[in-house]
């Protein structure tokens, strides 16, 4: 993402590429592709006719997004970096899970994103991808537009809420006419309990002279619900005119400046943040695995009366660190039967849910001619199901997030049952080698790391999925319709309830079809991104074990070894040794600088 | 607003609802509470329309009642404002009264700021409200009372439940307005949930037809850009074909409330002041009018003008209105009268003002008759004991009545349980009153056509429609929909066929 956390890891690479540890070399190498692919994706939701599509364009300065006066934008459109503009259409995964992409000249846009050129979304576009050269975008900010909410019971409502947890920042954009409304608020408790970055927005500030009136009142709504989210007020038309003229105070005027500022140093920044600690923990890991051998050997050449005490401890060292990458290691144990309650948690929350909207809706058909209410009815069964798959869908990355985070804490608590030992009994030199047990950041890293997976994947299906693909719902037998449309002239007493007692009895039955069709589809995926996480997780640390275990069983060696040297010999290797550790000793010193400043990892800062 | 030619059926129809309800007086005259109810429904028979106006918080609601009647009565705030259901009717001097929940109604004090009411409620909370009476000596209040409403999907739920209780009581009793003015800014689930909900319970014989949808605040489209109204009227146009809402409303306009209102209240200072800003330099006035703020610097434009005269004026232009009004007078408009006009008929009040004569101040008798029959109906069905011959009554005016099986199968074509070919429904719709019910507009000719035209007109309507009638395609309801609409020509023809000073 950024290039210092770049330099770095290269900086890292290049120190231990003489040790020929391929494993480590390997990790080093994916912390960089991850930091060259990560994006930062900001998604701009609210209600209709807010300037959703205004806000995108003004921030990057470009007419990305086509702006109308009536409803527009009917497809969300991620707007991200590219060295040339482009417009790539995405169709959403078809049965082999396989996105459909294409591009398209960028003209063409219009045709595609809005309501007038694709009503309906007929197109049945997953998202449209454009790409533009911009340098708030370089450091892979991602701006989301999305289709106005309208409503949060509504398909395009729930489908809204079911990408938050994937993104790093929301913007809920309202206008300066009114305050916050009914639904606006219980978007944002619920955005906020989804996503950690939620900032509101107040355009059109330039039409309304009660503009800071209805922000203090917005502001007062949010700190009465306990939402924590700044609050940007802000003016597109003048950041238009700021943007053609080039005019510095017009730009701090229209209130853009803060909402860039935001983006930067919050979003961008805390992103960033995190990228860096991970970067730094990832270099701190790597090269302390290297300096603990060199230590090793470094305390046995030292004090050569001592050295089978050392021996000792680190055989027995690198037993427990066999025994953490075993089945039976705490830390599997919890990843394992977290993820199988979780899997029945998920399932059941969900079934139980479907379960009510049938309750609801059988009750709903009983009442009548189901011919009759059929639109309505459908309309209703759509976005209840949506509804439920996004609070499913929600509720279920929180818990996987939790559970991440319990499997990272188990794992480092055992490392550091492991490591005491090696630090209690060998004095001076090994002090920095528990250090690397103490992340503060860790869990979260890993957490949000092996859920990105997530990205992308579960958006397509809720996004138009409940629209299109599901369709066992959009028509009950039509023939049985026909049939009692010819028959309705003549049918009398119990013909007619005959007729509809068996309309009845197919709606049920097609309700039945679709609310299997939501489980099974609306399951699997849960399921998947369960499986996914656990496999990641597992893999992750099981990696992270092995890597210990080979750097322990390297100490040994290197301490067995200096058992066997004569005295110049290790006079000659002491010298070496300690050019060695300064060398590595750079390299941290550059990773810790990637830290905040004022929280530094390790407990030790004389040693920095 | 001009008297239509009033078909005999709706007065004598008042007249046998006025004897069916006195029939009712007498039967409960031992049941004091259903008899004052009952009384109390004889007497809005004499009273004007009682006209709703609804939408969710911050649609303009009293900014479009103040526009209506013409004067700064109702008050108006950038926050969330009305927050009891307050009634506005015409009365000789200015009154106020508070009617709580429980206990006697206590007279408030008539208090004027900036023009527009001071309600105090004395510290009574909103929740302990049952509604506000303002009487007020206004010339429109005199055809319709109309009934300012707190917002829906307003924060404050209990802002929302009052409405909503009061325009769609759960527990079943009739409704005390007669027709609804339905404010929205976009179609948003909330409005279209609230719609339905509204028409689903209690309406029994019709539903769109007394409601009417406006896309407010149409000055605001587009960010209150010059043509800002022009846009608005698209998209009301595209909502009018929107199904969803046939089913729900006669038909829905775009109207820009503030602009209307200042429209009608425009002085010569405001006047003034305008031309002077008129008269700036083009580019200077435009760099001060791209926002409010900038409007309101002191050094903006013409230092002469003070800032608090400033923010006067924009309180009452709105940024649209300030554009808007500089750019007529640079066009050429030159008297304080002729902008007054401009902006009224750009505010889109004149099709509204022209849409609520259609569509309820000709039809207010049948409207009205209909409120008293659905609440008699509802005594009826409520209250035990046998009430044969008074529920023959009413069920005999229900069904007997054409205007009503016009209003039931005008709502019966806009809810699409009832179809014509695409070719004829507009034709249907016209014929049934959709548009208005004098016969001129039903016939779609221009209004002054004289009774040989309008019989004539009448008369090939007549045929055709005896040809659909016969037509095998068409499913029975159908059919049945052509007969009713054959009786409506034939009631024309009876009106205007006999020697022409039977006409107007």
């Amino acid at each position: 993402m950024a290039a210092e956390p770049v330099k770095t890891i290269d900086l890292a690479l290049a120190a231990i590429s003489q040790y020929k540890r391929a494993d480590l070399d390997a990790r080093l190498r994916q912390a960089k592709a991850r930091l060259l692919n990560d994006h930062v994706r900001v998604v701009v939701v609210g209600e209709f006719k807010k300037g959703k599509s205004m806000l995108v364009n003004a921030l990057v300065g470009a007419p990305v997004c086509p702006v109308f006066d009536d409803v527009s934008t009917a497809v969300p459109t991620v707007v991200r970096h590219a060295e040339t503009p482009t417009v790539t259409l995405v169709r959403a995964p078809d049965a082999n899970g396989i996105a459909q992409r294409h591009s398209v000249p960028v003209e063409q846009l219009p045709n595609y994103a809005c309501e007038q050129g694709n009503p309906g979304n007929r197109e049945r576009l997953d998202h449209i991808e454009v790409g533009i050269p911009r340098q708030l975008l370089a450091n892979g900010l991602e701006l989301v537009d999305t289709p106005g909410v309208g409503g949060l019971s509504s398909v395009h409502g729930a489908a809204t809420m079911a990408t938050l947890p994937s993104a790093d920042a929301v913007l809920l954009v309202s206008d300066a006419s009114q305050e916050y409304t009914a639904p606006e608020m219980e978007f944002l408790r619920q955005a906020s309990a989804a996503c950690p970055n939620v900032a509101c927005v107040l355009t059109k500030i330039d039409a309304y002279t009660d503009w800071r009136t209805i922000e203090e009142l917005n502001r007062g709504h949010l700190a009465k619900a306990g939402i924590k989210a700044p609050l940007f007020a802000v003016s597109t038309t003048l950041r238009w005119m700021a943007l053609q003229g080039g005019d510095a105070d017009l730009n701090a005027e229209s209130g853009y400046s803060d909402l860039v500022r935001y983006l930067r140093r919050d979003v961008l920044a805390k992103a960033g943040e995190l990228a860096n600690r991970s970067t730094a923990h990832d270099v701190l890991a790597v090269t302390d695995q290297i300096a603990g051998s060199l230590r090793a050997e470094q305390s046995a050449a030292q004090n050569p009366e001592k050295i089978q005490e050392l021996i000792r401890q680190l055989t027995d060292a690198e037993r427990r660190a066999t025994g953490l990458r075993e089945r039976s290691a705490r830390w599997q144990q919890t990843l394992n039967d977290g993820v199988a309650d979780l899997n029945a948690d998920i399932d059941y929350d969900l079934r139980d849910r479907v379960r009510e909207i049938l309750r609801q809706g059988d009750e709903a058909l009983v009442s009548g001619d189901p011919t009759k209410t059929w639109d309505q009815f459908s309309k209703w069964v759509q976005e209840a199901a949506a509804a439920a798959a996004s609070a499913n869908f929600i509720w279920a990355s929180q818990r996987a997030r939790y559970l991440a985070q319990r499997v990272a804490e188990h794992f480092d608590d055992e490392r550091q049952h492991l490591l005491p030992t090696l630090r209690t009994e060998s004095g001076d030199p090994l002090r920095s080698v528990p250090e690397l047990t103490t992340r503060p950041a860790e869990p979260w890293g890993i957490a949000s790391r092996a859920l990105t997976g997530l990205r992308g994947s579960y958006m397509g299906m809720l996004m138009f999925g409940m629209l299109g693909t599901l369709v066992g719902l959009a028509l009950i037998n039509p023939i049985s319709v026909g049939a009692g449309l010819l028959m309705g002239g003549k049918a009398i007493g119990d013909e007619r309830k005959r007729i509809i007692a068996k309309r009845q009895n197919d709606a049920k039955v097609a309700l039945r079809r679709y609310a299997d069709d939501v489980t099974f589809h609306v399951g699997k995926d849960s399921r998947d991104m369960l499986r996914r996480m656990q496999r990641d997780l597992r893999d992750h640390f099981t990696a992270q074990a092995e890597q210990m275990k080979r750097s322990l069983q390297e100490s040994l060696q290197a301490a067995e070894k200096s058992v066997k040297a004569s005295k110049s010999e290790r006079e000659t290797r002491l010298a070496e040794i300690q050019a060695e550790l300064q060398r590595l000793e750079a390299v941290q010193r550059q990773a810790r600088a990637l830290l905040p400043a004022g929280k530094p990892v390790s407990k030790e800062g004389a040693a920095a | 607003m001009t008297t239509g030619p009033i078909s005999p059926t709706p007065a004598t129809l008042t007249g046998a609802v006025r004897d069916v309800l006195r029939l009712a007086v007498d039967t409960y005259r031992h049941q004091p509470r259903t008899a004052d109810t009952l009384r109390h429904q004889l007497d809005r028979l004499d009273q004007p329309l009682r006209v709703a106006i609804a939408g969710k918080v911050k649609a303009g609601k009293s900014t479009l009642l103040n526009a209506l009647v013409g004067e700064a009565i109702a008050p108006t705030d950038a926050g969330e404002c009305t927050r009891v259901v307050t009634w506005y009717r015409n009365g000789l001097s200015p009154k106020i009264v508070l009617h709580p929940k429980s206990g006697p109604p206590t007279p408030l004090p008539v208090v004027r700021r900036d023009a527009a009411l001071d309600i105090d409620l004395h510290g009574m909370p909103a929740e302990q409200v049952d509604r506000l009476v303002v009487d007020w000596p206004a010339q429109s209040l005199r055809t319709m009372t109309l009934i300012d409403t707190p917002g829906i999907a307003s924060l404050s739920t209990e802002n929302s439940k009052r409405t909503v209780t009061f325009l769609d009581p759960q527990d079943d009793t009739p409704t005390e307005v007669d027709a609804v003015i339905y404010l929205m800014r976009h179609l948003h689930v909330a409005d279209a949930e609230f719609l339905t909900s509204f028409h689903d319970r209690g309406m029994v014989q019709a539903n769109a037809v007394n409601t009417v949808a406006i896309l407010s605040r149409a000055d605001e489209i587009g960010g209150g850009r010059v043509d800002a109204m022009l846009a608005a009227r698209a998209i009301a146009s595209r909502y009018r074909a929107e199904p969803a809402l046939r089913g729900l409303c006669q038909t829905v306009v775009a109207v820009a409330g503030l602009l209307a209102h200042t429209g009608r209240t425009l002085r010569q200072s405001d006047f003034m002041l305008l031309t002077e800003l008129a008269d700036a330099p083009r580019d200077k006035l435009d760099a001060a009018l791209l926002s409010t703020d900038r409007f309101l610097r002191a050094d903006a434009v013409l230092p002469s003008i003070t800032v608090d005269t400033r923010r006067v004026l924009l309180s009452r232009f709105g940024i649209f209105g300030i554009r808007l009004s500089t750019m007529l007078i640079r066009q050429g408009v030159r008297t304080p009268t002729a902008l007054a006009g401009e902006l009224v008929g750009r505010s889109g009040l004149s099709d509204l003002q022209r849409l609520l004569h259609l569509q309820f101040g000709e039809r207010r008798d049948l409207l009205k008759a209909r409120s008293a029959l659905l609440a008699l109906d509802h005594v009826l069905r409520t209250t035990p004991g046998d009430r044969g011959t008074l529920a023959a009554q009413v069920e005999r005016i229900l069904t007997g009545t054409h205007e009503f099986a016009e209003l039931h199968l005008l709502s019966a074509l806009r809810a699409g349980s009832v179809t014509f070919p695409r070719h004829l429904t507009d034709e249907a719709e016209r014929l049934l009153g959709g548009a208005g019910i004098a016969p001129a507009v039903r016939l779609n000719l221009p209004p002054g056509t004289g009774p040989g035209e309008l019989s004539r007109a009448a008369h090939i309507a007549l045929r055709q429609w005896q040809r659909h009638a016969e037509n095998p395609m068409f499913g029975r309801r159908t059919a049945d929909a052509c007969r009713l609409i054959v009786r409506t020509c034939e009631g024309i023809l009876a009106a205007h066929t006999p020697p022409p000073t039977a006409g107007r």
